[in-house]
C-alpha cells in the first residue's frame, strides 16, 4: 500500500487509527469514529474519493488501490471493535470499561431556603419537644393588640409615628412592631379553654416593622420569634431552664445563658438574655467584643396585666415570654457583615447561607 | 446616659477599689449595660443604657444609690445646707395637680467669679459646654449630678404672681431655643400676669431667661407629673435634659434640696445674696405600700427566699418595710415610681441577689401539645420542595413604591387603603398587592450579577384594601428566567419556557392553569394563593386505593390539528368519547410530542397523543383496545383533526 500519494493529514490520521479504535469505550464513541473515517460526507474516505476523481489519469489506478486498501482496513478494524463492544455490553460490563469516574457527574440543580426561614424553622424544631406549637398573626395590627394588651402605656414613645408605621386611611391600624401582639391574640383565643389545655405554649415566628432607615445593621422590616408559656407556678428558673435548653440545642452543648435585669412593659421581672459566645466559646472575640457573651433575647415573666387583659386570672396562672431577633442572631452566628445581604437575595448568598434543610 | 467615673465615686466612695471592667459588669448585672467606655481629658466616661422605668438612675448620684444598695456601702452625704424659708416675695399659685410642689428663691447676683473649673470639666464629661452664666451652669451641673432639673428666671422680667397652670388655646410662648410654641390646654406652663413664661419641666421661655446682664434671679425647683411632661415633650418635639428626667419620674423630695443647692452655688460662684426662699405646695403623699407574699416571691425566684432577706434588700433600696407573717409590706422611696406590684418588689429582690442565683429548671409539661398549624406546615413544606427543585427562597420588604405596586394591583384593590401615613419614603409607602414586583427586581439583580439561570420563590402576605384596613393573603410567587441546563455533558442549554413553570406549579398541586406572566423578556412568573394549593395533609398515610396488577396498554395517535386548536378542547372531547367506550379501563391521555414544521400542511401541526388502558381484573386484548382508540380518533376528527400519514 503506497500511502505517499495521500495527503499528509490523512496519513497522520491513519497512523493514530488503531489506537483510536481501541480507545472507543462504547458504541457511541465507535460510531463517531466511524463517521469520521468512513462516513458518507466529509470523512477521510469521502475526501479521498474526491481526490481520486480529480487525480491525473495515470495515477488513478495506483491511488484507487491505496484508497481501497485503507478503507477496507478501517472498516475491518471498526467491525471487529464493534463486535467486541457489543459482546461486552451483553455481559453488562460496558459501564465499568467505558465510564470515567473522574468525569464530574451532572448534579441535580438544587436551590435553597432562605437563611432567616431556616433559623426560624430550626427554632420551631427546637421547641417542639417541649410541647410548643406555632402561632401566626397578621402584620397589620391594631393599637389594642400591639400596645394596649401588652401593658404599653398610652404615652410610650414606641407608639409615636417616629417609631411605628401607621396606615394613612385607617385610624389606629399599624404594622406590628414586634411579634408580641401574637401573645395577646393567642391568650384571648385560648383563655376559655386554658384549664382544659393545661396551659399555653407556643412559638410565633414572623415579620415585624419599625421605622428604622436601612443600613448595615438596621432594616425597617425584620423577623422575630416570640415564645410564650403559661402554666401554674411559673418562675424565672423555668424561663432560664427553657432558654438554656434551647440555646444548647441551637448552638451546641457548650452554650450557656446569662440573665441581666431589663425592662419591657409586658413582662415583670424582665431580663435580657446573653448566650455564651458561640464563636469563641466564651474566651472573648470580636463578635462578643471580648466579653464572651452576646445578647440574643429579651424575656421575662408575663406581666399580670397582660394575662388580665386576655381574660386569664393571674392569681392562678403565670408564665414567661421571650423574643429573639432573627437577623441579629443569624448575623452573629454566620458573621454576615451586613444585614442588607439577607434582603438582597443574591442566589449565591442564598445557596451558601440557606441550603436545603 | 453618661457616667463620669470620678463623679460616681464621689457619691459612692466604695467604688474606689473597683476596676473599670468590674464596674461595667456590676452595672450590667443590675440592669444597666454599658455601651461604651472612653477617656476624655483624663476622665473615664461610661455610656450606660437606662430602661424607661428607671428615671431615678438618670444622674451620678441616682446610679450611685443603686450601686450602693447592691454593694451595701454608704452613699456620701449631700453637701446640703437647708435654707430658711420665709414669706413669698412673689406669690406662687399652683392651679394644676400635675405640679404638687414648687420651691423657689430670689437672689441678687454679685460679681461673677466664673464657673469653677472642676464643674466646667464635669459638664464637659457630660457632653455639655459651660456657659459661664452661674445660674445656668449650676442648674445644669445639679441635673447631671443629682438628677433634679431646676430653672432660673431673670426676676426683673417677671410681672406679678407666678402661676403653674394649664395653657390656654391660642396662647404662644417663645422657648429658649427661639421657637414660638403654640400652646394648648394640655400644656402645663409657668406663667406670670403677662402670660406663659415656661413649658413646665420641658424648657424655659426666651423672654425671661438669664443673661449676662441679669441682676436678680428667681429659682425654680419643682416636681411635675411624668405623664404630662412626656406628652408635652412629644407634642412639641422638644426633648430636653429636663423633660427626659421629669418625663421618667424625678424625685419630688429633691425639689427643695435642689433649690437649696442651686442657691448655695450662686452664693459661692457669683457672690449672690439670698433675698428670700419659699415653697408652694408640698411633696405628694408617699406611694401606696406594696405587699409581697412569700409564695409569690418563691414562685418567681424558683426557690424559697426568706422574707427577712427580701426585706433587707428592699431597705437597701430605700423602701420602708414591715413583715407580717408570710407577707412583706414595702413603701417605696420617693424616687422609685416603678414599684407598684408585688412582682416589682420580687424583681428588686432578685436583682440585688443577682440573676445568676436563679436556678435553671425546665417547666413541667402540663397538657398535651397542640398540633403544628397546617398553614405553617404547608408553607414550610412548599419551601422545602421548591428548594429541592432548584428555587431560591427570597425575603423582600413588604412595602414598595406606588408605581411598582400599580403594575400588579387589580382595579378592585386600590392602593389608598394600603398606604402608610408615615413611610420611610415614597419608595416604601404601599403595602404590596403582589410579590411579583419585588421578585422581578430581585431576579434582575441576580441577572446583573451574572447568574445564567435565576430561580426564585417567596412565600409571604400580599395586601388587599378593605373597609376595615388592609387584609393579608398568603401567596407563593415564583420567578424563573435565563438559561436552563447546558452545565453538564448530558443536557443541552435552552431558554426557560412557560410550560416549565406551569409544570412546577402543577407538581405543587396547583389546580387548573395558573396564569404565567412574563415580567420581562424571558422572565416568567406566577403567583398562587396558598389557599389554592393543597392543604397540609393531616393523615400520615392516605386511604388505600387498589391498583391493577394486569399489564397496561399504551397506544399513540399522531394527529394533524390546526395551529389554533386548543389542546384542552381536543383532549376533553377524546377523553369523553373513550371514557364512554372503555369506562374504568381508560387510564388517561397525554401529549408526548408537539411537532411544527414547514413540511406539514400549512396551518397544521402534529401532536403525538398517548392513550393508556388498563383493566383491574384481566389482561386487555388488542382488539378491544383498538375499538376504544377508534372512538378517540372519531372524536378528534369531529374537531378537524386527522391521522398523520
Ligand atoms: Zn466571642
Amino acid at each position: 500500500m503506497d500511502l505517499t500519494l495521500l495527503p499528509p493529514d490523512i496519513t497522520a490520521a491513519h497512523s493514530g487509527f488503531e489506537l483510536a479504535v481501541a480507545a472507543c469505550a462504547d458504541l457511541d464513541a465507535l460510531m463517531r469514529l466511524k463517521g469520521e473515517f468512513t462516513g458518507r460526507d466529509g470523512s477521510h474516505a469521502a475526501r479521498m474519493m474526491d481526490l481520486l476523481k480529480t487525480a491525473p489519469k495515470e495515477q488513478k489506478r495506483e491511488l484507487g488501490a491505496a484508497i481501497n486498501g485503507l478503507k477496507n482496513a478501517w472498516e475491518e478494524s471498526i467491525k471487529k471493535r464493534q463486535s467486541e463492544l457489543e459482546a461486552s455490553k451483553k455481559r453488562g460490563t460496558s459501564l465499568a470499561s467505558s465510564w470515567d469516574p473522574d468525569l464530574p457527574p451532572p448534579m441535580p440543580a438544587h436551590g435553597a431556603r432562605h437563611p432567616l426561614n431556616r433559623l426560624m424553622d430550626r427554632l420551631v424544631d427546637v421547641f417542639r419537644p417541649l410541647g410548643y406549637h406555632v402561632e401566626e398573626g397578621p402584620e397589620t395590627e391594631t393599637e389594642a393588640h400591639n400596645f394596649d394588651g401588652l401593658n404599653i402605656p398610652e404615652d410610650h414613645p414606641a407608639r409615636g409615628s417616629a417609631d411605628t408605621f401607621y396606615f394613612a386611611a385607617h385610624e389606629g391600624k399599624l404594622l406590628r412592631t414586634h411579634t408580641s401582639p401574637v401573645q395577646v391574640r393567642v391568650l384571648k383565643r385560648l383563655a376559655p379553654d386554658i384549664e382544659k389545655l393545661g396551659g399555653i405554649r407556643f412559638l410565633a415566628p414572623g415579620r415585624v416593622y419599625r421605622k428604622d432607615e436601612i443600613d448595615p445593621t438596621h432594616s425597617p422590616m425584620f423577623h422575630q420569634v416570640e415564645g410564650m408559656l403559661v402554666g401554674h407556678n411559673i418562675g424565672m428558673h423555668h424561663l432560664k431552664g427553657t432558654l438554656a435548653y434551647a440555646m444548647k440545642a441551637l448552638f451546641g452543648p457548650a452554650a450557656d445563658v446569662r440573665f441581666r435585669p431589663s425592662y419591657f412593659p409586658f413582662v415583670e421581672p424582665g431580663c435580657e438574655v446573653d448566650v455564651r459566645c458561640p464563636l469563641c466559646g466564651g474566651s472573648g472575640c470580636r463578635v462578643c467584643k471580648g466579653s464572651g457573651w452576646v445578647e440574643i433575647l429579651g424575656a421575662g415573666l408575663v406581666h399580670p396585666n397582660v394575662l388580665r387583659f386576655a381574660g386569664i386570672d393571674p392569681t392562678i396562672w403565670s408564665g414567661f415570654a421571650f423574643g429573639m431577633g432573627v437577623e441579629r442572631t443569624a448575623m452573629m452566628v454566620s458573621q454576615t457583615p451586613d444585614l442588607r445581604l439577607f434582603f438582597e437575595n443574591d442566589q449565591r448568598f442564598l445557596k451558601a447561607m440557606g441550603g436545603l434543610d | 446616659m453618661l457616667l463620669e467615673r470620678r463623679a460616681l465615686q464621689t457619691e459612692l466612695p466604695a467604688l474606689a477599689g473597683l476596676g473599670n471592667v468590674d464596674l461595667c459588669e456590676l452595672l450590667a448585672s443590675l440592669g444597666f449595660p454599658v455601651d461604651g467606655v472612653e477617656t476624655k481629658q483624663g476622665e473615664t466616661i461610661l455610656e450606660v443604657d437606662i430602661t424607661a422605668n428607671r428615671g431615678d438612675t438618670l444622674s451620678q448620684r441616682g446610679m450611685a444609690r443603686d450601686l450602693a444598695a447592691k454593694l451595701k456601702a454608704p452613699l456620701a452625704s449631700l453637701p446640703h445646707t437647708q435654707l430658711t424659708e420665709g414669706p413669698a416675695l412673689f406669690p406662687v399659685r399652683l392651679e394644676a395637680d400635675a405640679c404638687p410642689i414648687y420651691a423657689t428663691a430670689i437672689l441678687d447676683l454679685g460679681a461673677n467669679a466664673g464657673t469653677p473649673t472642676e464643674v466646667v470639666s464635669f459638664l464637659a464629661s457630660m457632653g455639655s459646654n459651660a456657659k459661664q452664666l452661674p445660674a445656668v451652669d449650676a442648674s445644669n451641673e445639679l441635673l447631671h449630678r443629682y438628677g433634679h432639673p431646676t430653672h432660673a428666671f431673670d426676676a426683673d422680667t417677671l410681672k406679678g404672681t407666678l402661676l403653674v397652670r394649664w395653657g390656654r388655646e391660642g396662647e404662644t410662648l417663645r422657648t429658649l431655643d427661639g421657637v414660638d410654641r403654640k400652646l394648648t390646654s394640655n400644656d402645663l406652663v409657668i406663667a406670670d400676669e403677662a402670660g406663659a413664661i415656661a413649658l413646665a419641666g420641658v424648657m424655659g421661655g426666651d423672654a425671661t431667661k438669664v443673661t449676662s446682664d441679669t441682676k436678680r434671679v428667681l429659682l425654680e425647683s419643682a416636681w411635675f407629673d411624668p405623664r404630662v411632661v412626656r406628652r408635652m415633650a412629644h407634642r412639641h418635639g422638644l426633648h430636653s435634659d429636663a423633660s427626659y428626667r421629669f418625663g421618667r419620674g424625678a424625685d419630688p423630695a429633691m425639689a427643695k434640696i435642689a433649690r437649696d443647692l442651686l442657691a448655695a452655688r450662686l452664693q459661692a460662684w457669683a457672690g449672690a445674696t439670698l433675698k428670700g426662699a419659699w415653697t408652694a405646695g408640698q411633696i405628694p403623699e408617699a406611694r401606696p405600700a406594696v405587699t409581697l407574699r412569700l409564695g409569690t416571691l418563691g414562685r418567681i425566684a424558683g426557690a424559697p427566699i426568706d422574707l427577712a432577706e427580701a426585706a433587707a434588700h428592699l431597705v437597701q433600696l430605700g423602701c420602708s418595710v414591715k413583715i407580717q407573717g408570710e407577707e412583706l409590706c414595702a413603701v417605696p422611696p420617693t424616687w422609685r415610681h416603678d414599684l407598684a406590684l408585688e412582682e416589682d418588689l420580687a424583681e428588686e429582690v432578685l436583682r440585688l441577689r443577682g440573676f445568676d442565683c436563679i436556678d435553671s429548671v425546665l417547666p413541667p409539661l402540663e397538657g398535651a401539645p397542640l398540633p403544628l398549624a397546617p398553614n405553617y406546615l404547608q408553607a414550610r413544606n412548599l419551601a422545602y420542595r421548591l428548594a429541592h427543585v432548584g428555587f431560591h427562597q427570597t425575603v423582600t420588604l413588604g412595602f414598595i413604591s406606588p408605581d411598582a405596586d400599580a403594575a400588579f394591583a387589580g382595579s378592585d384593590n386600590p392602593a389608598e387603603g394600603r398606604t402608610l401615613g408615615n413611610p420611610l419614603g415614597q419608595e416604601y409607602s404601599v403595602m404590596r398587592a403582589s410579590l411579583l414586583t419585588s421578585l422581578r427586581a430581585t431576579a434582575e439583580l441576580n441577572l446583573r450579577q451574572g447568574a445564567k439561570e435565576v430561580k426564585l420563590f417567596e412565600i409571604g402576605p400580599i395586601y388587599r384594601s378593605t373597609g376595615n384596613g388592609p387584609s393579608e393573603v398568603m401567596v407563593l410567587a415564583l420567578v424563573w428566567t435565563g438559561t436552563l441546563g447546558g452545565e453538564d455533558y448530558l443536557t443541552r442549554a435552552r431558554a426557560v419556557q412557560a410550560a416549565d413553570l406551569l409544570g412546577v406549579a402543577r407538581d405543587l398541586g396547583a389546580q387548573g392553569t395558573p396564569q404565567v406572566r412574563e415580567l420581562g423578556e424571558g422572565m416568567l412568573a406566577l403567583e398562587i394563593p396558598l389557599a389554592d394549593l393543597p392543604a397540609h395533609e393531616e393523615r400520615i398515610i392516605p386511604k388505600f386505593t387498589p391498583f391493577s396488577r394486569f399489564p397496561a396498554l399504551e397506544r399513540d395517535l399522531s394527529l394533524l390539528v390546526d395551529l389554533a386548536q386548543p389542546y384542552a378542547v381536543l383532549a376533553s372531547a377524546m377523553t369523553e368519547a373513550v371514557g364512554k367506550a372503555a369506562g374504568e379501563c381508560f387510564k388517561g391521555l397525554g401529549c408526548v410530542d408537539v411537532f411544527r414544521h414547514k413540511s406539514l400542511p400549512a396551518g397544521r401541526q402534529a401532536w403525538l397523543l398517548r392513550l393508556r388502558f388498563q383493566a383491574g381484573d384481566r389482561t386487555l386484548t388488542s382488539d378491544e383496545v383498538d375499538g376504544w382508540v377508534t372512538a378517540a380518533l372519531e372524536a378528534a376528527r369531529t374537531l378537524g383533526a386527522e391521522l398523520r400519514g
